[in-house]
């Protein structure tokens, strides 16, 4: 299989952050690159510019990257990152933060192309859990 | 388990239609949810789980989720296609064993 797309999961809390990659390592996949950012960078609740940079690094193996922030500052400081450093293979995605990264792990994990993860994640807002 | 098959309506084209009905061992939660969904993946062939008059596309694993099927009912799998049988059999079989 080729490289798979790389999931960046934004937080204001490193422990939400690394929690949910625990679950969706579960759920979905060990193999699908997975970086989280979560907390200031001297480890308190809130985002940074500079974790949220690295993980994209991090996750980028060349098939794209899907980055998704849970609420807030996640999602405006993932935005500024990704205006300053500007590249169509790597989507910010609106999703519920974490049936959002379930499924894109999960369809990751299946091969899928990034615009297909994207999707896979957004349509997570539709599916009812009840 | 039981199963069915049809592959004389389709032989022209080559795919055929299974279904198999499974007796669940354990509730359908979200660690199965997660094999099923990248088993589904890897085939060609339609595939649809049904519980309780509900239908889903196995591959998106929050839907096969939302099922909430619970251990002691009865999960069918059906699949349509080039590789139907194999689909159904590798479904099933997650469905089988899962805890």
């Amino acid at each position: 299989m080729s490289t798979s797309v790389g999931i960046v999961l934004v937080s204001h809390s490193a422990e939400l952050a690394a929690g949910l990659r625990l679950l969706v390592e579960q759920i979905g996949s060990d193999t699908v690159p997975l970086a989280t950012a979560g907390g200031t960078d001297d480890g308190r609740i809130g985002t940074s510019y500079d974790l949220v940079l690295a993980a994209i690094c991090d996750a980028d193996r060349g098939a794209g990257v899907v980055v998704l922030p849970d609420l807030g500052s996640s999602v405006l400081t993932a935005r500024t990152v990704l205006e300053d450093h500007p590249r169509p293979d790597v989507l910010i995605v609106d999703a519920p933060f974490v049936e959002g990264a379930v499924a894109a792990v999960v369809t990751a994990a299946s091969g899928a192309d990034l615009k297909t993860v994207a999707d896979a994640a957004k349509e997570a807002r539709h599916v009812l859990k009840l | 388990m039981s199963s069915s098959s049809d592959p004389t309506t389709t032989t022209a084209t080559t795919t055929s239609k299974h279904e198999t009905a499974v007796v669940l061992p354990a509730n359908l939660h979200a660690r199965p949810a997660g094999q099923l969904a990248r088993a589904a993946a890897g085939f060609t062939s339609a595939i649809q789980l049904e519980y309780a008059d509900r239908t889903v596309n196995p591959t998106g694993v929050l839907a096969v989720m939302g099922l909430g099927a619970t251990a002691g009912s009865t999960v069918t799998v059906r699949a349509e296609g080039h590789d139907a049988e194999q689909a159904v059999t590798a479904l099933a079989q997650i469905l089988a064993v899962a805890e």
